[in-house]
């Protein structure tokens, strides 16, 4: 399975009425799902992108699962740090410097963690526990929704 | 056309712009509250985005997060619906500044006739009848009591940020004006931050006649005929028709003249209504105008057949309407029932809660618009609209037989609704004799009142 027959069978998916395709071919083995309006809300995925989808989204994952749900914070020392608004995630304060934070970084109340953007506004989101970074559930540039899980923190 | 649209509203609104715009291959963005992530409007839309939580001043009234969610899912366009933000001038400007079509007429616009003594000044230059009353706003307590006096009683007095029913005291005497003035000085204050009133004559069990407006943006303005919305209980309308059974050809033309005239004077854009009081001796009133697509729009959609909801889009987008004057025929009769979860035996309380069995009727000539479902929740944070049932035939009889057949089929369980309301209405002989003012559900019993059929 070549990366062209990849990318026709995303589009096939992307224009067909199905939600999910997987083909087993001997050793190899690709299930492609779409990201429908209806997982948007809870998934940490970005929202259904416009096509075309270039080859590398998150809608074509050979092997891998469908776009996560947002993990539970199963375990009481582990913290979500949700978004308060809606926008446009970024990990660093501008586009060539360092990340404000990495997982298993340390990070104390107060330390900012990340920059959601909207309306040309840059919002600081503050680390409110001390602890460290166990998981980045968003990539840089994602947009991103109300309450949605961006970090989950173990405190510490 | 627009490539992709954000409906910045919820509930059956929110569907029926979302339907409008699949059959225009418009995409679609729903933005929702934390309590509406089941919604259908969230289902349908192409894409979705939680804009906060549950309460509607955290979310579908936070201009700033619906702009953000414009931004990210990168529409051309934002429809506002009826209600929440829909006839809000800065959020219009909002859209503007940042690059979106609002779909509606220009803020320049909504803040006129948003402002009600300013909206009638404007109208009184087009030359369209008004209510006697003060020249704008009151300046004092004073002003008032000299106006009404000399007008006679009663009178009302009117907060000029209002509107829809809210921000208004009758006074019955020159005693009481002092009083009553200060209490709505403060009302106004209070409730839209803005305490300016304004005087009218009280016009005694007038019937509320509205006119549909529809205008491009190359200059073509029409009028859509009328609605019959005199039954409403504390302002609130319960149910309406079209045509009005009291209006004829003559009267509907000189109201949708003037009514054009006054969108024309505005340079008016989109879907628009005027409405009317009009009175015993068939003299209309200009009362407000509203600067949106209103909730009952079907019932002119179904005598006019045209679909106001696509004709708002394509107008927006710049296409000339593609009809006149001429073109619109009023054909048979419509009636729409809102169909509310409330317990109408107890002061219409509202009854939010889970739908446990919902059937909805069907058949000839029978259109229901609701976001509900089966074990669908009504959240308690909105307003109680759970359906609304439009019946239509070739003539009022039919039309209103059908609604007695439609409402006796539609189920809705597990909360208490509007629809046994609806049936004691409908069979009322008033009612049926078409003989009725905005009085009259305030002053009839429907619990008691022997007339009915």
């Amino acid at each position: 399975m070549d990366l062209k027959e990849i990318k026709q069978l995303i589009k096939m998916v992307e224009q067909a009425n199905i939600n999910e395709i997987e083909i087993e071919e001997e050793d190899k083995k690709i299930r492609i799902t779409k990201v429908s309006a209806q997982n948007v809300s809870v998934s940490a995925q970005p929202m259904a992108m416009p096509a075309p989808m270039p080859a590398a989204a998150p809608v074509a994952a050979p092997g891998e699962a469908a776009p996560a749900a947002a993990p539970e914070a199963k375990n009481e020392n582990l913290v979500e740090v949700r978004s308060p608004m809606v926008g446009t995630f970024y990990r660093s304060p501008s586009p060539d410097a360092d990340p404000y934070t990495e997982v298993g970084k340390t990070v104390a109340p107060g330390d900012v963690l990340c920059i959601v953007e909207a309306m040309k506004l840059m919002n600081e989101i503050e680390c409110e526990v001390s602890g460290k970074v166990v998981e980045i559930l968003v990539e840089n540039a994602q947009p991103v929704e109300f309450n949605q899980v961006l970090f989950i923190i173990e405190k510490a | 056309m627009f490539k992709k649209v954000l409906i910045a509203n919820r509930g059956e609104i929110a569907l029926r712009i979302i339907r409008a715009c699949q059959e225009l291959g418009v995409s679609t963005v729903a933005v929702h509250s934390e309590a509406d992530e089941d919604a259908l409007h969230v289902r349908f839309a192409d894409e979705a985005i939680c804009i906060g939580p549950a309460r509607g001043m955290d979310s579908y009234l936070k201009p700033d997060r619906i702009i953000a969610a414009a931004e990210i899912t990168g529409v051309d366009a934002i429809h506002p619906g009826y209600g929440f933000l829909a006839e809000n001038a800065d959020f219009a400007d909002m859209c503007a500044s940042h690059g979106f079509k609002f779909i509606g007429p220009s803020s320049e616009v909504i803040r006129t006739m948003g402002d009600k003594a300013k909206a009638k000044e404007t109208m009184i230059k087009a030359g369209v009848p008004v209510v006697p009353g003060s020249e704008g706003v009151l300046k004092n307590m004073e002003e008032g009591k000299a106006l009404a006096d000399k007008m006679g009683y009663p009178v009302i007095l009117k907060a000029v940020a209002g509107g829809g029913g809210r921000g208004m005291r009758i006074v019955n005497s020159s005693e009481e004006l002092e009083v009553n003035y200060q209490m709505a000085y403060a009302e106004a204050e209070g409730a839209f931050n803005n305490p300016d009133l304004y005087l009218e004559k009280f016009i005694k069990n007038p019937r509320h006649i509205e006119i549909q407006v529809m205008a491009d943006q190359h200059g073509q303005v029409v009028h859509l005929g009328e609605r019959e919305c005199s039954i409403q209980r504390r302002h609130q309308k319960l149910l309406e028709e079209a045509p009005s059974a009291v209006v004829d050809e003559a009267l509907r033309r000189a109201m949708g003249e003037v009514a054009v005239a006054g969108a024309r004077r505005v340079n008016y854009e989109g879907a628009g209504t005027i409405e009317f009081l009009l009175d015993a001796d068939k003299n209309f009133y200009f009362m407000e105008m509203n600067t949106r697509i209103q909730v009952e729009h079907p019932v002119t959609e179904e005598v006019c057949g045209r679909d106001l909801l696509k004709d708002q889009i394509r107008v927006a987008a710049g296409e000339p309407l593609g009809y006149g004057q001429e073109d619109i025929v009023m054909r048979g009769h419509a009636i729409e029932c809102r169909i509310n979860a409330e317990d109408w035996e107890r002061n219409f309380m509202p009854n939010p809660g889970e739908i446990t069995s919902f059937h909805m009727p069907g058949g000839p000539g029978v259109r229901v618009d609701s976001h509900a479902y089966q074990r669908y929740v009504i959240p308690p944070y909105y307003d109680s609209l759970v359906a609304k049932l439009i019946c239509y035939g070739a003539d009022r009889k039919e039309a209103l037989s059908r609604m007695n057949r439609a409402l006796n089929e539609f189920v809705i369980e597990g909360v208490k609704t509007t629809i046994p309301f609806h049936e004691k209405l409908i069979n009322h002989r008033k009612f049926i004799e078409a003989d009725f003012d905005t009085g009259f559900l305030d002053r009839t019993n429907l619990l008691e009142d022997g007339e009915a059929e």
